[in-house]
């Protein structure tokens, strides 16, 4: 049981909180994966998490599952590491790389070609795409959009209301989406007036 | 829907999670209005974009564990250096406080206790004959033999 786990963890049982550690850190990783994409980042960030879960046991009740917890703190964790960062200024046509400006053409010519290169291509560019945003924007979207999260679990995870989600979600869809049209019309004008 | 543009449909729900019909009615918009085309292309990419980002998922390495717990450590050893500092910091007055007076009793008791030290014979000669054969130092006080050296020191410095 998750709540007997977290009493030994927190009687100074290290075996147990050993344990906690073993058996949540795919989740906080997986969440603090959505905020970095460097391995010593998601790692410090993760570490973080546990090091505040230790000192906090004593406000996990048990009525939640620890798993919740743990990803509420994750969040909010991530979120306060961004807070001080500087958002980038967006993206144009010069800022593409050259693997970045072949997988957009193909993607404007609704050719697929998956792979493991493409993927990384779009996850590159997914990034530099999403630099605009606040980080809780950011979240917002790549739960919603990218992970298919309900409004519900979102608001869980973050401990926002409902509609707040909504908000952050529909602004954040709204800002990429019009960012992204001005890159492909960009990238449209200077194909054309490379012919 | 046809007339309508689509841009607030795009925005208000992810692609991925719209029926097909609603799919059917924005792409027939598409068709007849240049500007809504154009942001959903845009709209698609981003999808395809956003669904690559998240899945992107670093798994913990498998000294994870171990690093956490050596620095769960750490942290509490830091944690215990500091309760100290705290004590310190708390009761550094009282123990200031309690040294000065400690120091000041040591010296009043020393200066107190110097005279008793110092032999009868330096006592006597801080009274003069005169003194005490007129009991003006309260020569009751004085011992018989403090008297006797008063009178013959005085009369063999004469």
């Amino acid at each position: 049981m998750d709540i007997d786990l977290a009493r030994h963890a927190q009687d100074g049982d290290e075996s147990a909180f050993a344990e906690i550690v073993r058996r949540y850190s795919p989740r906080v990783f997986s969440v603090a994966s959505r905020f970095f994409r460097q391995r010593s980042l998601v790692e410090e960030a993760a570490q973080e998490v546990f090091l505040k879960a230790f000192t906090q046991l004593g406000s996990f009740e048990g009525r939640g599952s620890l798993e919740g917890w743990l990803t509420r703190i994750a969040t909010n964790t991530c979120l306060n590491m961004l807070r001080g960062s500087k958002r980038r200024p967006e993206l144009t046509v010069s800022d593409l790389s050259e693997e970045e400006d072949r997988w957009l053409e193909q993607q404007m010519a609704e050719i697929e070609q998956p792979s493991v290169e493409n993927n990384l291509v779009a996850a590159d560019l997914a990034d530099r795409l999403l630099s605009v945003l606040s980080p809780e924007d950011k979240q917002a979207l790549l739960m919603i959009d990218g992970e298919q999260a309900s409004i519900k679990e979102v608001a869980e995870a973050t401990g926002w209301s409902e509609s707040k989600v909504k908000v952050r979600a529909f602004r954040a869809r709204k800002k990429i989406r019009e960012a992204m049209e001005r890159l492909l019309n960009s990238k449209r004008e200077v194909s054309s007036e490379a012919r | 829907m046809n007339e309508k543009h689509i841009t607030e449909v795009l925005d208000n729900a992810a692609l991925a999670s719209l029926s097909a019909s609603e799919l059917e009615e924005i792409r027939a918009h598409a068709r007849i209005c240049e500007a809504c085309a154009s942001a959903f292309a845009a709209a698609k990419v981003s999808a395809v974009v956003i669904m690559e980002r998240a899945q992107v998922a670093i798994e913990p390495s498998p000294f994870f564990q171990t690093r956490v717990m050596a620095a769960l450590r750490e942290q509490q050893a830091a944690e215990s250096v500091p309760a100290f500092s705290r004590l310190w910091k708390s009761a550094r007055a009282l123990v200031s406080s309690m040294a000065l007076t400690t120091a000041v009793l040591a010296a009043l008791s020393f200066m107190i206790s110097a005279p008793a030290t110092i032999t009868s014979d330096q006592t006597a000669s801080a009274f003069s004959a005169e003194s005490v054969i007129l009991g003006q130092d309260g020569d009751d006080q004085l011992t018989y033999e403090q008297v006797l050296n008063a009178i013959y020191t005085d009369d063999e410095d004469k």
